[in-house]
């Protein structure tokens, strides 16, 4: 396995060794535990990859030297499809310098900006090499890039790396959150599939790794409840429903069953009875934690938030929110390209930012979507929320000592912000600002808890 | 109040004498099936002599017919710009209002004044100046329009836009003196026929206290001739979402007129919107894609509304806030059910 880029150049000569540091299955600290080392069914792999459990996004593959391994599904926008095909690599070294026409009414062929420094689609996203003896293993098969070289594919994906992940286990170019038909054609890091019985699925989400049923309703726990028996019988059936399980299941890893009456067994998760709520309203709710003693199911929790950070009820759910109980929004871009290359981070073209957030002017920027600051002495709690010194003029990461830096919170290494127009705790003015309602450029509220959009979070 | 009648009549027949009696417990409640700006159109659209409005796809070939030439910063995000930095100076694009002399709405401010429209009953004085903005562009127009489209649909499949109103204390819905109004959002999803596509009346509703709080507003009203009249409403809070954004609308001096039946009610929602919460709420439910469909330039509609707003100066700038509206709603009888708050999730 070989990569193009310099990193993978040096990994290449260490892999060995990382490959015994990362064993298969391997967490990282402070991340997994044994909860986590049972989550996912193992796969055959070819030799040199690996398993690695990522603090908000679970076990993704990754090559010997750490680097998560993505794709780029096929995507329909508005105006036409981005994305790869199955087994049609769509990456290159070749700049696209002119709009793809995806960013209806707007038409193609309008040249991109700072094209001087623009990157290639492979600058930012290595496609994983395979050597020439390499051979296929299960869903790993090899294709042939219009060069000649050979490629990695998952399930006839192409695969990649990304140039914003630093660290083994990162999982900064892209995220397994749903995305919809306004949404960018995302880069999604691709992993095992998780050891769930049949019937069940997993959302990744802003508060974790939610189980659901297949039909993505949302399972639920009762406290009174243990592995052994339920106590949810009688009048509490007609608002819960249990999960049952068909009669030739059997218990495996975190999945054991309870038969609540002769014939009639229930799923039980980590010593947890599972259940339906019978009035959620919609996918992946979060309705039933209403009522006390019952929560949601998680295969893995979100990583915590900032130390003094809020949850704010608003109109449609909570969002997160400052000290002050100020709304945070986080700010999502992709151009329109055929490349559809991320603007959302602070080493991308700062183009699109400033003129959402500022007409162009960082001051207005300043005054309408003001930093997170972090305070004196604190600290990053894990790796998904950071603290990074931003110079405020350019919106660039800066060295700690810059003159005028602040020193601001990320999530997912990318600021975040709070919007001026926010009155009070729970308003939520800022959000759906920018191109496709915030979605292409722009900004969205951080929501926790999603009653009414049908599975934002 | 013409058209009120008119557009009730075959409510009215449907319910025969049944208005005239109270209502069990004297209450009734009534959930927001239809919500829309009341827009007046004639069959020849004569109350836009001009034409209708470019959109943000005809005014971009306008300003950039070889946009190749130029790049992504001075062509598209220029126009974002625009579009969410609103500024009143003047542009290049003619911006047609509404000429005719008649509107849907009315009388808010007591006054006649040149401004002012004439009710297609006769009644003077209607205060409606987003109809004025909006009634010559084809996306608010009905029933293609596509910001009638949305809004038609979204208020009935979205939750979160489920309000309602529940009325205390009637002695009859033909006629009383005063009655409480009350307003709600509901939790629930709206009873149908088979079809799915019919609101049926005679559906419950739950009152939505664990987010929609601060939505409750009580007024009193009083039910003449089968018509409910309400006391305005210091700031209405309106629901308004579509495309998973939740949004609001601002009415200031909010009031009902609506004709009242056993199964449903239909009318008017008018007073004034703030100007600022009425422009974001459409740019940020609705891409400059989706207005390009309906040939609305926000750019433009930001300066109109501007121009146009008629209430509530600023102190400071002495500028206008907020703009005289109009809204035609129609709502279905549910039961309104105010269940204990609920325990907030951890």
């Amino acid at each position: 396995m070989t990569s193009l880029s310099e990193w993978g150049s040096r990994g290449r000569r260490a892999a060995l060794s990382l490959v015994a540091a990362f064993a298969f299955g391997a967490s990282l600290p402070g991340v997994a535990g044994e909860e986590n080392a049972r989550s996912w069914r193992e796969v055959p792999m070819p030799p040199g990859f690996q398993v690695i459990v990522s603090e908000l996004e679970g076990p993704v593959f990754a090559d010997a030297d750490g680097r998560t391994l993505y794709e780029w599904p096929q995507h329909v926008l508005r105006n036409g499809y981005s994305g790869e095909a199955p087994g049609t690599p769509g990456c290159y070294d070749e700049p696209t310098t002119v709009t793809a026409g995806l960013m209806s009414p707007y038409p193609a062929g309008i040249p991109l900006p700072e094209l001087d420094t623009r990157p290639a689609c492979t600058d930012l996203w290595p496609p994983v090499l395979a050597e020439e003896d390499a051979e296929p293993v299960g869903e790993w098969t090899i294709l042939e890039r219009r060069d000649g070289a050979l490629q990695w594919a998952y399930e006839e994906q192409p695969l990649y790396t990304s140039a914003r992940d630093r660290r083994p286990g990162d999982v900064l170019g892209g995220t397994r959150r749903r995305y919809q038909r306004d949404d960018p054609a995302y880069r999604v890091p691709v992993g095992p599939p998780p050891a769930l019985p049949p019937g069940f699925a997993v959302k990744a989400t802003s508060v974790g790794r939610m189980l659901t049923t297949a039909s993505n309703d949302a399972v639920y726990a009762y406290a009174e409840d243990d592995a052994e028996a339920s106590a949810c019988r009688g009048a509490c059936l007609q608002r819960w429903a249990p999960v049952t399980a068909p009669a030739l299941a059997a218990a495996q890893g975190d999945w054991t069953l309870l038969e609540r009456s002769p014939g009639v067994r229930q799923w039980v998760f980590r010593g947890q009875p599972l259940y339906t709520h019978r009035l959620d309203r919609h996918s992946w709710s979060q309705q039933g934690s209403d009522v006390p003693g019952w929560s949601n199911v998680f295969l893995q929790p979100a990583p915590a938030w900032p130390a003094g950070f809020t949850v704010q009820a608003t109109l449609a759910g909570n969002v997160l929110a400052d000290r002050e109980g100020r709304t945070i929004y986080v700010y999502y871009c992709a151009d329109d390209s055929a490349d559809q290359l991320a603007c959302d981070h602070p080493v991308d073209t700062q183009v699109y930012r400033l003129a959402m957030c500022g007409g162009g002017d960082p001051q207005r920027c300043l005054a309408h979507w003001p930093y997170v600051l972090a305070g004196e002495g604190q600290e990053s709690p894990n790796r998904t929320w950071t603290i990074v010194t931003i110079d405020p003029r350019t919106g660039r990461f800066a060295a700690d000592d810059a003159p005028g830096a602040l020193r601001v919170w990320a999530y997912r290494d990318r600021p975040v912000y709070t919007f001026g127009g926010d009155e009070r705790p729970g308003d939520v003015a800022g959000g759906g600002t920018g191109e496709w309602r915030g979605m292409r450029n722009g900004l969205r509220a951080f929501w926790l808890r999603d009653d009414y959009m049908q599975g934002i979070l | 109040m013409q058209r009120t009648r008119a557009l009730a009549s075959a409510l009215l027949l449907a319910a025969g004498g049944a208005a005239a009696e109270a209502p069990p417990g004297g209450e009734v409640g009534y959930v927001f099936t239809d919500l829309f700006w009341s827009v007046y159109q004639t069959g020849d659209a004569s109350e836009c002599p001009q034409g209708f409005n470019d959109g943000p796809r005809e005014q971009f070939a306008a300003l950039y017919p070889e946009p190749a030439r130029l790049d992504v910063a001075t062509t598209q995000l220029a126009q974002e710009i625009a579009t969410w930095h609103p500024t009143t100076e003047p542009e290049g694009f003619p911006f047609y209002t509404v000429e005719g002399p008649y509107a849907y709405g009315l009388d808010l401010d007591g006054k006649t004044s040149p401004d002012d429209f004439e009710h297609p009953d006769g009644t003077p004085g209607i205060d409606n100046a987003v109809y004025r903005a909006v009634g010559c562009i084809i996306g608010f127009r009905g029933p293609d329009g596509v910001e009638h489209i949305f809004q038609s649909k979204a208020i009935k499949d979205e939750a979160y836009n489920r309000m309602m109103i529940n009325l205390t204390g009637v002695d009859s819905l033909a006629d009383d003196d005063s009655v409480t109004v009350t307003v709600y959002r509901g939790r629930d999803e709206l009873l149908t026929d088979a079809t799915g596509e019919n609101i049926m009346p005679g559906g419950t509703q739950r009152v939505d206290r664990r987010w929609g709080e601060p939505l409750i507003r009580e007024t009193s009203g009083r039910i003449e001739g089968g018509i409910l009249t309400t006391e305005p409403i210091g700031e209405l809070v309106i629901p308004w979402q579509n495309l998973q954004v939740p949004s609001i609308h601002r009415i200031r001096d909010a009031r009902f007129e609506l004709r009242l039946d056993s199964t449903g009610a239909e009318g008017l929602l008018a007073g004034y919107a703030d100007v600022d919460t009425w422009y974001y709420q459409l740019i940020r439910n609705d891409s400059t894609h989706h207005l390009a469909n309906g040939q609305i330039s926000a750019i433009s509609l930001y300066k109109a509304l501007r121009r146009l707003a008629d209430a509530h100066p600023d102190p400071g700038s002495g500028e206008n806030t907020a703009i005289s509206t109009a809204l035609d709603v129609r709502m279905t009888q549910v039961y309104i059910v105010d269940e204990a708050s609920q325990a907030a999730s951890p």
